[in-house]
């Protein structure tokens, strides 16, 4: 898969031995480094001590060697930084340019890819902005990164990213081919324009089948299901001699694609494809200056094609092998041949979109098919199975009345349709369950932000759920602290436009804000605290002469429930500080850093405090509520769901048909 | 928050199977699923259910005008009362019916059936109404189209058997109500689709897509366990003795 010296390895799942909540799949995400040449080892490999030190070949990526200055979450966060050095952002300071191929729009794959992609830019941006404040930039040398003091400007940047983007929790996803790879390439061949412009740079008068190769950055991916890209001829020189296609990573670069096994090409100067010798097979046309050829492999026919401006030329290859990872290639041989690639930064001259479009409707077709295959054995079995889905879905999750209803419902169906008046409704569970009006309660009560309500509830219907689910029990406790700040900066915001704020006052807490904002260290957090007492409590004396009484008793409230807050943020603290879990500490320092900020709303934790956060831990605690009544925590609904998913991403990988489904986009919306 | 969840999973008997841990892996957001129930209540025509969902699940609610007259639709094709839903769907868009001719067809056989059905009930009975049904709507109709002559002539087979508790399974066919139930669906379906909406819920095409993706990975040799229950509890009359097969999707 990987197959040169040029790839580092990363491998940043920290210490595994002294941290149980490490992201082991982490490891073993390789990482690529822009610059060619520098090459680091592996720093802190899972499982082992941090030994190891990086060797930073230019000085240039300061944030690798930081890795070495602690343990906790920073290395994943540095491997993908590293990994962005590959997109050539480091050196511009930009975002790293990131495009979707017209065809792959709307694919899972496609999906998975920007969700990391933008997880990586946010981390960048968190890490400049850390950076600039701590007067470290970039372009600094890495030792006075390294000189900073572990634990302090690099808070919680790790499991952002992760939160952000669930997907790096799994494997790593590899990208589409996005240029060509200047280190994959024979010496006289030159690179330009980005990686995209590749040219023909040798004396010319070399070795007679001397010719000059080149390959992309990645492979063409498979769970694309169809990968199709593009190249330009800019300039065909005297002869043309120019070679478009694909090649296996082992293929000597020294020869136009095609001539060497494992290759496949289709030349300019003959219009005869080739693959694994040099005499080709009629197929095409000659092509030269200005032609657009396309070339795409069909990974669930294991085929492949060509096209030349914008029109299909057929099938040119079968029979590729299903296990080779195949690389873009193209090869030239003559002094001013010059090839610039799209590889979907740009619309294609060919209408590839259609093919894709008709490869979906292909298999939606079959789908649909299926169904009339069904209605043979009668539409009844599919009615009665989705109606047990919806019921027992309902049920599961605590929908009582919702259930009762659709109970009602579909038993005046049936009574409709029998002949004699009787309603069988046997798929449906009909039988009164407790337990899930008590589980209806409770998470009614978290959605409400009533957290001591379903704390409550939960211990006196279920005592043992939050004694076995102390993290759980964690969560809630939390939510119930962001609950509390939640109601301060409600009232605050009611209080606000009415108060006119001293101007000394407003220019003290915004020197507060932005010290807080870019330093948010725990250890100044009880000092923070303090400030943030005086700023509510003050408030009200300073504004004595409104003549409100409301808003008196409103600035009376707002006290108190900043009091009230405040002693059980300690009261959390206390109880929770001593915990070695890596989860807990994050979480306990994210809630704190809530109260830093005078108007939370507007600051980058406003997503914490959104009410939308109540809904995971609902869900959890109900989940855990069913596993401890000993049944199963997910409806199935959601099985179908998870099975359909698991079974079209299986279909996926390898190119087959489930590369053109995207279950969440096909069926769920 | 911290999003790190604790895997919590009721032991099942494909637990050890490698393929359970990627089913497992996939967390499908609860706002996708109450899509599709609310999407299914919707489109299947259950507003009641629909009301109360939006309430406990604290959902914005979703306008549907069409839902009271498609229910009332359904429930008269139900019923039997093809004369009843005719003028219903006819009320809503007259178009509707012109240009689904098979639909048009299959809701007046249902008609003839019904007729069929009552004048044969008891001996004696004047069999002249249907005969006069048959030959002004659906004669005219099937002599330009194969299917609907084949099921006009098997449908008017019913006059000479009737009553009768022993006939042949094809005519045993015309008088269950699954097929009412399959013309309503087809109706509703058409209603959604004239209005703009989907004709199906997309659970319904979910659904589908498991039996064809499992079928798919079945036929490429994909390692995937032999059995997938979805949990659903066994009802008890398909109750097996273990619990655990009831609920596999069958092809």
């Amino acid at each position: 898969m990987f197959r040169r010296g040029s790839y580092a390895q990363v491998a940043s799942g920290s210490t595994g031995t002294t941290q149980p909540n490490s992201i082991p799949s982490q490891s073993g995400q390789f990482v690529r480094l822009s610059n060619s040449g520098s090459i680091m080892l592996g720093t802190g490999i899972l499982g082992q001590s941090h030994h190891a030190r990086s060797i930073d070949a230019d000085g240039y990526h300061a944030s690798m060697s930081n890795s070495l200055g602690r343990s906790g979450p920073a290395p994943s966060y540095t491997s993908q930084m590293s990994h962005m050095g590959g997109y050539g952002a480091l050196q511009d300071g930009g975002a790293p340019t990131f495009f979707v191929p017209s065809y792959l729009q709307g694919s899972r794959y496609a999906e998975k890819l920007e969700e990391e992609h933008k997880a990586r830019i946010a981390a960048y941006r968190e890490q400049r902005s850390s950076n600039s404040s701590n007067a470290a930039s970039l372009s600094t040398s890495s030792s006075s990164v390294n000189l900073h003091k572990p634990g302090h400007s690099y808070r919680g940047l790790a499991h952002e990213i992760i939160e952000r983007a669930p997907s790096f929790v799994d494997e790593p996803i590899v990208s589409w081919p996005t240029r060509w790879d200047e280190r994959d390439k024979y010496p006289q061949m030159e690179v330009e324009e980005d990686g995209r412009l590749a040219k023909f740079a040798g004396a010319g008068k070399s070795a007679h089948d001397e010719a000059a190769a080149i390959r992309a950055d990645h492979p063409m991916p498979r769970q694309c299901g169809i990968y199709y890209y593009e190249v330009t001829v800019v300039s065909k020189g005297r002869d043309g001699i120019i070679g478009v296609g694909f090649s296996g990573s082992k293929v000597p670069l020294n020869r136009i694609p095609g001539w060497e096994p494992d290759s496949f090409a289709y030349h300019g100067d003959d219009g005869l494809c080739f693959t694994s010798t040099t005499s080709g097979k009629p197929y095409g046309e000659k092509f030269g200056t200005l032609d657009v050829i396309g070339c795409g492999i069909n990974f669930h026919t294991n085929t492949a094609f060509f096209t030349k401006n914008g029109r299909y030329l057929g099938t040119a290859f079968k029979d590729l092998k299903p296990n080779m990872q195949y690389y873009p290639s193209i090869g030239m041989k003559k002094n001013n041949e010059a090839l610039r690639a799209n590889f979907g930064q740009e619309p294609f001259a060919f209408d590839i979109d259609t093919m894709i479009q008709h490869e979906k409707a292909k298999i939606q077709q079959e789908i649909v098919t299926l169904r009339a295959q069904s209605k043979e054995h009668g539409s009844t079995d599919e009615t009665q199975f989705i109606q047990g889905l919806i019921g027992q879905y309902l049920a599961h999750d605590g929908y009582v009345e919702t259930a009762r209803k659709f109970a009602q419902e579909v038993r005046q169906e049936a009574k409709a349709l029998s002949p004699d008046g009787s309603a069988d409704v046997s798929h449906l569970q009909t039988e009164e369950d407790i337990d899930a009006v008590n589980r209806q309660r409770i998470r009614a009560a978290i959605l409400d932000g009533d957290i001591d309500k379903a704390l409550k509830h939960t211990n006196a219907y279920y005592p043992s759920v939050l004694r076995d689910n102390e993290n759980i029990y964690f969560k809630l406790r939390c939510r119930k602290f962001i609950e509390m700040i939640r109601s301060c900066a409600e009232l605050n915001a009611q209080l606000q436009p009415t108060i006119p704020t001293p101007s000394s006052k407003r220019s003290t807490a915004s020197t507060l804000n932005k010290r807080n904002s870019t330093a948010t260290d725990e250890y100044d957090f009880e000092m923070e605290l303090d400030e943030q007492l005086g700023v509510h409590n003050g408030a009200p004396w300073e504004n004595e002469d409104d003549e409100d009484d409301d808003l008196e008793a409103k600035q009376k409230k707002l006290g108190d429930l900043t009091q009230a807050m405040i002693e059980y943020g300690m009261e959390l603290k206390q109880e929770f500080a001593n915990d070695p879990r890596r989860e807990v500490k994050r979480a306990l320092e994210d809630t704190f850093a809530l109260i830093a900020y005078e108007n939370v709303r507007e600051s980058s934790l406003a997503p914490l405090l959104e009410t939308k956060g109540r809904v995971p831990v609902a869900e959890e605690l109900n989940s855990a509520i069913l596993v401890s009544l000993g049944k199963s925590s997910s409806a199935a609904l959601e099985r179908l769901v998870q099975q359909t998913e698991a079974l079209v991403s299986e279909l996926a990988d390898d190119g087959g048909p489930g590369a053109f489904i995207n279950v969440r986009k096909d069926f769920l919306q | 928050m911290s999003s790190s969840t604790v895997s919590v999973s009721a032991p099942t008997p494909t637990q050890h199977h490698p393929f359970q841990r990627k089913v497992d892996e996939v967390k499908p957001s609860k706002p996708d699923i109450d899509f599709l129930v609310m999407d299914y209540l919707i489109s299947h025509g259950y507003p009641d259910t629909a009301m109360e969902f939006t309430k406990e699940a604290g959902l914005a609610l979703v306008e549907d005008e069409s839902i009271e007259a498609r229910v009332e639709i359904r429930h008269a094709i139900h019923k039997g009362d093809i004369d009843t839903a005719i003028n219903k769907i006819n009320d809503l868009d007259p178009q509707i019916l012109d240009k689904d001719p098979a639909l048009h067809f299959a809701l007046l056989r249902l008609q003839l059936i019904e007729l069929i059905r009552s004048c044969t009930s008891a001996p004696g009975l004047d069999i002249t109404p249907a005969i006069n049904f048959a030959s002004s709507q659906l004669a005219p109709r099937a002599a330009t189209n194969e299917v609907f002559l084949k099921d006009l002539e098997l449908t008017m087979t019913l006059l000479i058997f009737l009553p009768s508790t022993d006939l042949q399974p094809q005519l045993a066919e015309l008088l269950k109500p699954q097929l009412r139930q399959e013309v309503a669906a087809k109706v509703n379906e058409a209603i959604l689709i004239s209005l703009g909406a989907r004709g199906e819920a997309r659970i319904c095409a979910l659904y589908r897509a498991r039996l064809w993706s499992e079928k798919q990975a079945r036929e490429a040799g994909k390692d995937i366990p032999a059995v997938m229950p979805l949990g659903l509890e066994p009802s008890p009359v398909q109750s097996n003795g273990n619990g655990e097969a009831a609920d596999v999707m069958v092809q």
